[in-house]
C-alpha cells in the first residue's frame, strides 16, 4: 500500500521536476522562463505523434528533446539575443504550444480531444519481481528510465551548477550580467544555450507525461504542471536539491489527491490539491523570511 | 514594469509587421499538413465578414474586448494578470447565483447579479495582488494559481450542489428570463451585453486618455520610482488596479451568463479561450486601451473566420490561436516594452 | 622609465567636447594623480584608457608600443587593470569564485576548488591585501569589497591600475589602509592612476599631478614641489564667481527645521543626530565626500526613509507625514538621479512637468486632466527655463542631461513650494545649463525662498550657498558662513576637521 503510494508520487512528480529543472537552469542564467507548460506539451505531443510514425520509444524520446529545443529557440533567440521580453514571449510561447498541437491534432490525425493509438505504448519499466515487495525500494523500482535519468540530473545538475567552470560562470551571469560581460563571459551565449538546453528538459518532460505511465496525448495535457514547476523552481531557490525536495511534496499532494477521489472524493475538490499546496507553500515561505526581515 | 518604448509609427510598423510574419508563418504550418494557404486565409477572411460572419464577430467582440481590456489596464500600470480566467469564473458564478437564488424582482436581479461579479471578480484579483504586496508572492503566478483554484471550485460547486439534475450536463439551473440581459435593445441588433461593454470601454478609454487616475496608472507602468516620487501610494494603486482588472474579467463572466448561456456551465467560460486571446490583444495593442479594442475585434473576427474555414475545409479552426500566438512571438521577439524594476 | 603614455586624446559628445586634445604620462614605480571637479573629463579619459570607449583622436601607448582597445579585454591583455566605483562583483558568490571567474583553475572538467583558495591566498600574501577566500562577496565590508577588486585586476597581471576614486567608500582607517598597499604596489614598479577630486589624499600619496578641467589639462605637477594652493587654481580656475550674498536678515523663522534626526541601517548609523535649519531667502549648502549619509539625510527628510528625530516646516511638525503629504505641505524635491527617480523617460515633457500637480485645480478638473492647460504651462516653462526642444509632446528621455535637468528644475521650482531641496543640481549637464542652473536657484532664493542644496561639486556650493554643512561620518561637523567658505576650509571639514592639518 505505502509502496503503491510512493511509486505513484514518484511517477507524477518526475515530468515536473524536469521541467522545474530547466526553469532553475534558465532562472539561474537570469532569463525568467514561464515558458515550460507549453515547451512540455510540445514535447509530449511530439513523443506521441513519433510514436505512431515510427513505433519506437526511444525515437519518441529523442525527437521529444529535440523538437522541444527548437520550439525553445524563439525564446533564446528573443529573450537572450535581442532584448525582447521574456514573461511576453513566454506567454507566446504556451499560447502557441496549445494552438499548434491542437491543430495538429486535428489536421494530421483527424482527432479532437485525446489521441490514443495501438502504436504508442508506455516507456518500458524495470521490473524486478521479487523485489516489488520489499517496503520501500520495491517503489523505487519499476519506472521507466526517464525517472532515473531525472533522478541522476538533479546530481549532473548540482555538479555541473557548484563545480564546474561554466556553472560557475552560468550564477555570474544570472546575478549581475553587466560584471560577467566585463569579465569577458559572453553573456546571450550562455543565455542561449541554456534556454534551448532547457527546451529539450522541457521535452523530456513532455515525453514523460504522455509515455511515462498513460501513452496517450489530449489536448492541453499539462494542466498546469508547467506552472507548478515555475514555483517549485521559487520554493526550491533554483537549488537542484532544493527543488527535488518541492516536486517530491507536488507529487506527495497530487498522489494524495488521487487517493482521496478513490475514496469517494470529488476529483475537482482533489484536483485544486496540487495548486493549493504549491500556493500554501508559497504563504509559508513568504511568511517565513517577512518574520527574518523585521528581527 | 511595462511601458511602450516606441512611438506611435514605428510602433504601427512593428505591429503590421508581425502580422505579416505571423501570416507567413502560419501558411507555412497550414502548407506542412497538406493544405493550401491561399484558399485557408481566404476562407477565414469571408468567413469573418460575409454572412452571419460580421453579426458573429460582434458578438464575440464583446467578451473579447473585455477581457483584452482586463489585461489592457493591468499592463498598462505595470502589472501583468495572468488570473482573468479565475476571475471571470467566479465572477460569472456570483452572478448566477445572484440570478438564481437572490429573491428580488426581475431587473433588479440581473443588476445586483452584474453587481455581484464586479465585487467577487475584483476581489480574487486583490487577493492575489495582496499576496504580492505583502509576502512577495509575483502577482502574475498568485494570479493564474488561483485561476486553477477556481476552476475546480466552480466546477464542483455546479457538479454537487448546484446542479440542475434535469439535463444531463454539468451545470446550474436556468436563469430566469426576468433576470436576463435582453439580447436585442428595441429589436436592433444590438445586446444589452453590448451596450454595457461599450460603455466599459468608453470610460477606460477616457480614463486613460484624460482622467486623473489613468494618468497616475500609466506614468506608474512608465516609471514606479518616479510616481512613487510624485506622490503616488504605489501600494493602494496596485491593489486598486488589481481589483479593476478582476471586476472586468468578472463583469465579462456574468454578461455571458446573463445574456448569452443562461446558466454557467462547467467549462463553458473558458472554452473559448478570452482571456488569453484578450491577453494577446492587449500586448499586440501594447496596452493602450483604444488600440486594444481594436486588436481584440481583429482577433474576434480571426476568430470567427476560423469556424468558418474549419466547417468549409475541414482543418481545425484553432489555426487562428496559432496565428494570434505567432503574431505575439514576431512582436516580442524584439524590445517593445521595457522594464524597469 | 614610462609605462604609459596618452597623447592628444580627444573625444566628442554630440558635439560636446569631453576630452580636448589630453596628454598624460605615467612612469613605473609611480602613483600618478590624475584630478579634477566632477564633467572635468576624467572619467571620459579613464574610459577611453580602458578600452570602453574609443577616443576620436589621440594615442595610447604601453611600454612604447601603440594600443588599440577594441574592448576592456584588450586593455586587460595590456596590463591595464581598472578598480571601478561599483564594484563589478557578484555577492551571491564568494570570494575565490569572484576571483578565478573566467579564468578558473581545473581539475578534469571542474573547478579546482582548492587551487583557486590558494591562489586568492598566494595573491593576496604576495601584495599585502589577505582576505578570506571563503568568505561570501555580500557579507564584507566595503574596504574588503575593494581590496577584492584590486586583487581581481592584480591576478590578471596588471602593471597599470587605475583607482577611480576609491577613497569614496572608505572609512579613514581603510583608507590609510589602501594607501599603504598602493605605495607597496608601486614599489614593485607598477603604475598607479589615482582619480580625484581630493587635495589631500592627492599631497599625501601622490608623486605625480595632472589636473584637468573643462576636458583640458589644466596642470601638471609634481607632488613634492607643489601645494595645496595650486592645485586649487588648477581645478577651479581664478574666477571663483563671487557669490552674491542673501539680502534676507537670518532672524526670519525657519522653513526647514532638522531637529536630531538619526537613521540607521541594520547596525550601522548613517545620519547621526543632524539638526540644522534652513531659513526663507538663504541657501544652504551640504558639503561632503559622497558616503558621509547625504542622500539618506535628504530621504529622511522627504519622508521616503524612516527616521527617528523631528522635520518641521514653517514651525509644523511633518514627520509622521508621507512624502506626498509633505510635497503638499510645501516642499519641492530635485532628486539626485533624474532618469531613475526624476522623470519617466518614455514619458512626454509635458506629462513629466505636470505629473506630482496633476491634481491641482490648474491641471485637472472633477477627475479629468485639462490638457491645454498642461501643454500650455509646458511650453511656458521650456520658454522660461530654455530648454531645447522642438516640442512639449516629445519624450522627455530625447533630452540631453542638460534639458532634462533644466526640466526637472523647472517643474520643481514652478510648485511655488516655499522650501526646494536639490540633490546634485548639476551632475552630468553641460557648462551652459550649469550656469542657468545657479541663476535659477539664486532668483529663487532672492523671492524669498529655502534652498537646500548637496552637491559633491564643491565649486558649485561655494558659488552658490550662503552657508555650507559639512558631513562627515553621518554628523554635521561644521557650519561655515563668509570667509570660512573656501575651497581649504571646507576640504579640511570633509576630511573630519581640524585634526587633519
Amino acid at each position: 500500500m505505502l509502496n503503491m503510494l510512493l511509486s505513484q508520487v514518484l511517477d507524477l512528480m518526475t515530468p515536473v521536476l524536469l521541467a522545474a529543472m530547466a526553469g532553475a537552469l534558465c532562472g539561474r542564467a537570469g532569463v525568467f522562463n514561464i515558458a515550460l507548460e507549453g515547451k512540455m506539451l510540445v514535447g509530449a505531443f511530439v513523443a506521441v505523434a513519433t510514436s505512431i510514425a515510427f513505433g519506437s520509444p526511444v525515437l519518441a524520446v529523442v525527437s521529444a528533446v529535440l523538437c522541444t529545443a527548437i520550439f525553445a529557440s524563439p525564446l533564446a533567440l528573443g529573450g537572450a539575443r535581442l532584448g525582447g521580453d521574456p514573461i511576453v514571449i513566454g506567454i507566446g510561447l504556451n499560447l502557441l504550444a496549445s494552438g499548434l498541437t491542437t491543430y495538429l491534432l486535428g489536421a494530421i490525425f483527424g482527432v479532437t480531444g485525446t489521441l490514443v493509438d495501438p502504436a504508442v505504448t508506455a516507456l518500458p519499466k524495470l521490473v524486478v519481481p521479487v523485489l516489488a515487495d520489499v517496503p520501500v525500494l520495491g517503489a523505487i523500482l519499476g519506472h521507466n528510465a526517464l525517472v532515473y535519468l531525472s533522478w541522476l540530473l538533479i546530481f549532473v545538475f548540482n555538479i555541473y551548477l557548484f563545480r564546474t567552470p561554466w556553472g560557475l560562470r552560468l550564477r555570474g551571469i544570472g546575478e549581475v550580467p553587466s560584471a560577467a560581460a566585463a569579465m569577458g563571459a559572453n553573456v546571450s551565449r550562455y543565455q542561449t544555450a541554456v534556454v534551448i538546453v532547457a527546451g529539450g528538459l522541457c521535452g523530456l518532460a513532455g515525453a514523460q507525461l504522455a509515455l511515462g505511465s498513460v501513452a496517450l496525448f489530449a489536448e492541453n495535457m499539462t494542466a498546469g504542471r508547467g506552472w507548478i514547476a515555475v514555483v517549485a523552481v521559487m520554493l526550491g531557490r533554483a537549488h537542484p536539491l532544493g527543488i527535488a525536495l518541492a516536486c517530491l511534496g507536488f507529487g506527495l499532494a497530487d498522489a494524495v489527491g488521487l487517493r482521496l477521489q478513490g475514496q469517494g472524493l470529488p476529483n475537482q475538490i482533489t484536483d485544486i490539491a496540487p495548486y493549493a499546496i504549491t500556493l500554501l507553500a508559497m504563504i509559508g515561505l513568504g511568511l517565513r523570511s517577512m518574520k527574518k526581515r523585521s528581527v | 514594469m511595462i511601458a511602450a518604448a516606441l512611438d506611435t509609427k514605428s510602433r504601427l510598423a512593428a505591429i503590421l509587421f508581425s502580422i505579416v510574419a505571423a501570416v507567413v508563418l502560419g501558411g507555412l504550418v497550414v502548407g506542412l499538413t497538406g493544405a493550401n494557404p491561399i484558399s485557408v486565409y481566404l476562407e477565414i477572411a469571408k468567413g469573418a465578414v460575409l454572412g452571419r460572419g460580421l453579426d458573429e464577430t460582434l458578438a464575440r467582440s464583446v467578451p473579447l474586448v473585455g477581457m483584452a481590456l482586463a489585461a489592457a489596464i493591468a499592463l498598462r500600470a505595470g502589472l501583468v494578470n495572468l488570473g482573468g480566467d479565475g476571475q471571470m469564473l467566479i465572477g460569472g458564478l456570483a452572478a448566477a447565483l445572484v440570478a438564481l437564488y437572490l429573491p428580488v424582482p426581475g431587473v433588479a436581479r440581473a443588476v445586483l447579479a452584474l453587481a455581484a461579479a464586479i465585487c467577487a471578480g475584483g476581489l480574487y484579483a486583490w487577493l492575489a495582488a495582496i499576496l504580492q504586496l505583502s509576502l512577495g508572492i509575483p502577482f502574475l503566478i498568485a494570479s493564474l494559481l488561483f485561476s486553477y483554484i477556481a476552476r475546480g471550485l466552480t466546477s464542483y460547486l455546479v457538479r454537487y450542489p448546484l446542479r440542475d439534475p434535469s439535463t444531463g450536463m454539468p451545470e446550474t439551473y436556468r436563469v430566469a428570463s426576468g433576470a436576463r440581459l435582453p439580447a436585442h435593445i428595441l429589436d436592433l441588433p444590438v445586446s444589452m451585453a453590448m451596450v454595457i461593454m461599450a460603455v466599459v470601454a468608453v470610460v477606460i478609454v477616457v480614463n486613460d486618455r484624460s482622467g486623473v487616475n489613468g494618468f497616475e496608472w500609466r506614468m506608474t507602468g512608465l516609471n514606479a520610482r518616479f510616481a512613487q516620487y510624485s506622490g503616488v501610494d504605489l501600494s493602494r494603486q496596485t491593489q486598486r488596479v488589481a481589483f479593476l482588472s478582476g471586476a472586468l474579467a468578472g463583469l465579462v463572466g456574468a454578461l455571458l451568463i446573463l445574456g448569452q448561456q443562461y446558466r454557467f456551465t462547467d467549462g463553458a467560460l473558458l472554452a473559448p479561450g478570452y482571456t488569453w486571446s484578450g491577453l494577446m490583444a492587449a500586448v499586440l495593442a501594447m496596452a493602450s486601451p483604444i488600440a486594444t479594442i481594436v486588436t481584440s475585434v481583429f482577433f474576434a473576427a480571426l476568430q470567427v473566420g476560423g469556424f468558418s474555414m474549419e466547417r468549409a475545409l475541414g482543418l481545425p479552426a484553432v489555426l487562428t490561436w496559432v496565428l494570434q500566438a505567432l503574431i505575439i512571438l514576431c512582436l516580442a521577439a524584439r524590445p517593445i516594452f521595457f522594464r524597469k524594476r | 622609465m614610462t609605462l604609459l603614455q596618452m597623447k592628444g586624446i580627444t573625444k566628442r559628445f554630440d558635439g560636446v567636447v569631453a576630452n580636448d586634445g589630453i596628454s598624460l604620462s605615467v612612469n613605473s614605480g609611480e602613483i600618478h594623480a590624475l584630478m579634477g571637479e566632477n564633467g572635468a573629463g576624467k572619467s571620459t579619459l579613464m574610459n577611453i584608457l580602458y578600452g570602453l570607449l574609443k577616443p576620436d583622436a589621440g594615442e595610447i601607448l604601453v611600454d612604447g608600443k601603440a594600443m588599440d582597445f577594441a574592448s576592456p579585454l584588450g586593455a586587460i591583455a595590456a596590463g591595464i587593470g581598472m578598480v571601478h566605483q561599483t564594484f563589478r562583483q557578484f555577492p551571491d558568490l564568494t570570494v575565490w569564485e569572484n576571483l578565478v571567474f573566467q579564468n578558473e583553475p581545473r581539475q578534469g572538467p571542474f573547478v579546482s576548488a582548492d587551487a583557486a583558495r590558494d591562489f586568492v591566498r598566494r595573491l593576496g600574501s604576495r601584495h599585502g591585501l589577505e582576505i578570506d577566500p571563503d568568505s561570501r562577496v555580500r557579507d564584507l565590508a566595503v574596504g574588503i569589497r575593494q581590496r577584492l577588486e584590486i586583487l581581481k585586476a592584480l591576478s590578471r597581471e596588471a602593471r597599470i591600475l587605475i583607482l577611480d576614486e576609491p577613497t569614496a567608500v572608505l572609512t579613514p582607517q581603510e583608507r590609510d589602509g589602501l594607501f599603504a598597499a598602493m605605495r607597496e604596489l608601486a614599489s614593485k614598479g607598477m603604475a598607479l592612476i589615482l582619480v580625484t577630486h581630493k587635495i589631500p589624499e592627492v599631497i599625501a600619496i601622490t608623486d605625480q599631478i595632472t589636473v584637468m578641467r573643462d576636458g583640458r589639462v589644466s596642470g601638471t605637477l609634481v607632488t613634492r614641489e607643489t601645494n595645496e594652493a595650486e592645485i586649487i587654481r588648477a581645478m577651479v580656475g581664478r574666477n571663483v564667481p563671487p557669490t552674491v550674498a542673501s539680502k534676507v536678515t537670518s532672524d526670519a523663522r525657519p522653513m526647514l527645521s532638522v531637529k536630531d534626526l538619526s537613521v540607521r541601517k541594520g547596525a550601522v548609523t548613517v545620519v547621526d543626530n543632524v539638526s540644522f535649519d534652513v531659513r526663507p531667502g538663504e541657501i544652504v549648502g551640504i558639503a561632503g565626500v559622497s558616503g558621509n549619509g547625504q542622500p539618506q539625510l535628504i530621504s529622511a527628510v522627504m519622508g521616503l526613509e524612516s527616521a527617528t528625530g523631528v522635520v518641521s516646516l514653517d514651525g509644523h511638525d511633518v514627520s509622521s507625514f508621507s512624502i506626498a503629504r509633505r510635497r503638499a505641505a510645501g516642499v519641492s524635491y530635485v532628486p539626485e538621479d533624474r532618469h531613475l527617480t526624476g522623470t519617466a523617460p518614455a514619458a512626454s515633457i509635458a506629462e513629466n512637468i505636470v505629473f506630482g500637480t496633476h491634481r491641482n485645480a490648474v491641471a485637472s478638473n472633477k477627475g479629468f486632466l485639462r490638457k491645454d492647460a498642461i501643454r500650455a504651462q509646458a511650453r511656458k516653462l521650456i520658454e522660461r527655463f530654455r530648454v531645447k526642444a522642438a516640442s512639449e509632446q516629445l519624450p522627455i528621455g530625447s533630452l540631453s542631461g542638460g534639458n532634462m535637468q533644466k526640466v526637472v528644475i523647472a517643474r520643481e521650482v514652478e510648485h511655488g513650494s516655499p522650501l526646494i531641496i536639490v540633490e546634485e543640481p548639476t551632475r552630468g549637464v553641460d557648462v551652459g545649463a550649469i550656469e542657468f542652473i545657479h541663476q535659477t536657484l539664486i532668483a529663487e532664493r532672492d523671492k524669498g525662498r529655502a534652498i537646500l542644496v548637496v552637491s559633491s561639486d564643491l565649486t558649485e556650493l561655494l558659488a552658490l550657498s550662503d552657508r555650507i554643512l559639512v558631513m562627515f561620518e553621518g554628523r554635521i561637523n561644521a557650519s561655515l558662513t563668509g570667509s570660512d567658505m573656501n575651497e581649504d576650509t571646507v576640504g579640511r571639514w570633509m576630511m573630519g576637521g581640524a585634526e587633519t592639518r
